[in-house]
């Protein structure tokens, strides 16, 4: 596999505030990239800016080996599905989807049979036969979302660049979408760039996660290694499973605001030193339950506990009136019933926690 | 107030409205009516007759009262009107296109361009005739008094497209963009089709404004007059109901122009609906 798309410090600023600062990155051939960012991180403008349609101020950009910074949008073969689908409302569901084939500047298809081939292949790709001569204004958002996307792959771009795509569509559609979108990727073989603000969904879909941060790539890796090992305490952050302490390392201790922590783990250079633990490796216990000697132990009320699916999350104030949360798999344990304001000792082991320095 | 109480007035309020702005037509219309050649303009009449209709198109016998000599008035008004509304849709859409990116000195020619359409009449029109002679420069109706109607109706032209485009997606243009397709030909096959009921309605300010233009003309058009001078010159001798037959006529015209506009508009908003039915049938 080689690198279909470098980023090398690319910069971009609107009205003097840099929205984009000094972006390097390199997308594989033939994979599946998630792009996640808090918002205002600069997702889209990143993605604007790699389909043409901002300039950056500064850096480069390598498409197939060619820069194409400088290069006009249509000339640079990179497909682009907006929040919003952006679908030519005047047209079709299949005049759509034919638009980029017969109206493209380069090997535009003129023969009408080609085209309604090629049309044909494409609806039934993602899944919209019968739907071929409805009014774009006539179908679902979800039925939108797939025009939007064969409208976009019916030219066969090497590289699709998908901003929130999901974004607008319910929770029910969202999770099936997310299937398809893999499906089809694969099938057709591009790149797939696609920018999302849910970690849930970027760690789901993407072979490759970038995180963005501030303008910066702060982290980029498989969802697996980004799950259990966040390069800073701001990814473990927007991950939204890492319960997240300030503090500093003095000797084989951390000392955060809720006291000394006892250290075992890896120690992982970033900038600002932090003491991170993921929700599901911590466990409940009663207050007068005594912790093993490699286990770091907390005290902290029970405010509340929340259902989701096969997980109950439990929150916790602690003494310095932050929030604490555990995520606890119902497959481990039955759900045990907490009594609100009540203290409970919160108990996980060192190794298990991610030190930053 | 209570609510029908507003209703009242608002019902009151419409009525006068329609009557002030239909009560001089129906006037002229009903006066047009009147018997020829002796029935003069006013009632009551004398006799119903299209004595006066006739008399337009010459169908009449010989009478002491001439033709209206306004045949060749109309055709300049006409050819006037549809070249100004060409230009200044071209130049109005063109105008709004640029607009759409803030560019250094926009506000400027904003309002350089909007004040074409605020400074008085009469002296726009003499400082053009004025300017004429300055420059040895014939006045003519398709060359001064053209170029004033322009200046006229562009900016109404330019800000009923300037509307249209804030209310406009960009990123369908962008999405075209990405597919390969260029920017001219993007605004050909998304761009225009989507704007297009707007350009209807700037084509047709342009020429309504530019049909009855009066006070441009009256200065800048030198000696062949438009339409609207020309009647205004039959006032001037004694005013005979073939005045308002010709008004009833023109008036007509307007209806069919409107009508047409009417028509084109509903066409291409209806054209998504259309697809949807024949779907379902
Ligand atoms: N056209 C613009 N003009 C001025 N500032 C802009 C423009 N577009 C983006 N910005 C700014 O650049 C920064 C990055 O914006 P961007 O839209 O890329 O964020 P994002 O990561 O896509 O956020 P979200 O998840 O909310 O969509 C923001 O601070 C934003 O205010
Ligand atoms: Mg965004």
């Amino acid at each position: 596999m080689s690198a279909v798309l470098q980023l090398k410090n690319v910069h971009k600023a609107f009205a003097g505030v840099p929205a984009l600062a000094g972006v390097d990155a390199a997308l594989m051939d033939n994979s599946y990239v998630s792009l996640l960012g808090p918002s205002g991180s600069g997702k889209t403008t990143l993605l604007r800016v790699i389909a043409g349609f901002e300039q950056p101020d500064g850096g480069e950009i390598l498409f197939a080996g060619r820069r194409i910074d400088g290069v006009p949008p249509h000339e640079r073969g990179i497909g682009f599905v907006f929040q919003n689908f952006a679908l030519f409302p005047h047209l079709s569901v299949a005049q759509n989807i034919a638009f980029g084939l017969e109206n493209r500047a380069v090997a535009p298809v003129t023969d009408a049979k080609a085209v309604t081939a090629r049309v044909r292949d494409m609806i039934g790709l993602v899944g919209l036969t019968g739907l071929e001569d409805r009014a774009v204004t006539q179908i679902s958002g979800g039925q939108k979302q797939r025009v939007a996307l064969a409208r976009t792959l019916v030219t066969e771009p090497s590289m699709v660049l998908l901003d929130e795509p999901l974004g607008a569509l319910d929770a029910n559609l969202r999770t099936r979408m997310r299937g398809e979108l893999r499906t089809i990727r694969e099938r057709c073989g591009v790149t797939f760039l696609h920018v999302t603000g849910s970690e849930t969904e970027a760690l789901a879909m993407g072979d490759t996660v970038l995180v963005l941060d501030r303008g910066r790539i702060a982290q980029a890796t498989d969802a697996g290694t980004l799950y259990s090992r966040p390069a800073s305490a701001d990814v473990a952050r927007f991950l939204n499973c890492y319960n997240i302490f300030s503090g500093a390392v003095s000797g084989n201790v951390f000392e955060s605001p809720v006291g000394r922590l006892a250290l075992g783990g890896v120690r992982q250079a970033s900038g600002r030193p932090a003491y991170a633990i993921r929700y599901d490796r911590v466990a409940i216990r009663p207050r007068d339950a005594a912790a093993a000697g490699d286990e770091v132990r907390i005290e902290a009320s029970f405010v509340a506990s929340e259902y989701s699916g096969a997980a109950i999350n439990s929150f916790f104030t602690l003494d310095d009136g932050r929030v604490f949360e555990v995520e606890t798999h119902l497959s481990h344990a039955a759900p045990e019933a907490f009594e609100e304001k009540a203290r409970y000792a919160l108990v996980w082991k060192r190794e298990d926690a991610l030190v930053f320095v | 107030m209570n609510a029908s109480g507003i209703k009242l007035g608002l019902g009151l309020y419409t009525t006068l409205f329609i009557v002030f702005l239909y009560g001089p037509l129906v006037v002229l219309a009903i006066l047009s009516f009147q018997t020829g050649p002796e029935g003069g303009p006013q009632f009551p009449i004398i006799e119903w007759s299209t004595y006066w209709y006739k008399h337009l198109f010459g169908l009449t016998p010989p009478s002491r009262i001439a033709p209206l000599p306004i045949e060749q008035a109309l055709v300049r008004s006409l050819a006037l009107a549809v070249m100004t509304m060409i230009v200044s849709t071209v130049l109005g859409v063109t105008a709004a296109q640029a607009f759409r990116k803030k560019f250094r000195g926009s506000g400027v020619v904003f309002y350089l361009i909007v004040l074409g359409m605020m400074v008085p009449g009469v002296l726009v029109g003499l400082g053009m005739a004025l300017v004429a002679n300055t420059l040895g420069v014939d006045r003519h109706w398709w060359g001064t008094a053209f170029v004033l109607h322009v200046v006229y109706t562009f900016p109404f032209a330019f800000l009923v497209m300037l509307a249209i485009f804030n209310r406009f997606d960009p990123s369908v243009e962008e999405a075209a963009w990405s597919l390969g397709v260029t920017p001219a030909r993007t605004f050909r096959k998304i761009t225009f089709p989507l704007i297009f009921p707007g350009v209807l309605s700037a084509m047709l300010f342009a020429f309504t404004l530019s049909y009855d233009e009066f006070s441009r003309t009256l200065f800048a058009s030198g000696r062949d007059l438009t339409l609207p001078l020309a009647i205004y010159g039959t006032f001037s001798v004694e005013v005979h109901p073939n005045v308002f037959a010709f008004g009833v006529l023109t008036t007509l015209f307007s209806f069919a122009l409107l009508g047409t506009y009417a028509v084109l508009m509903g066409l291409s908003v209806r054209r998504a609906k259309r697809m949807a039915i024949q779907e379902e049938a």
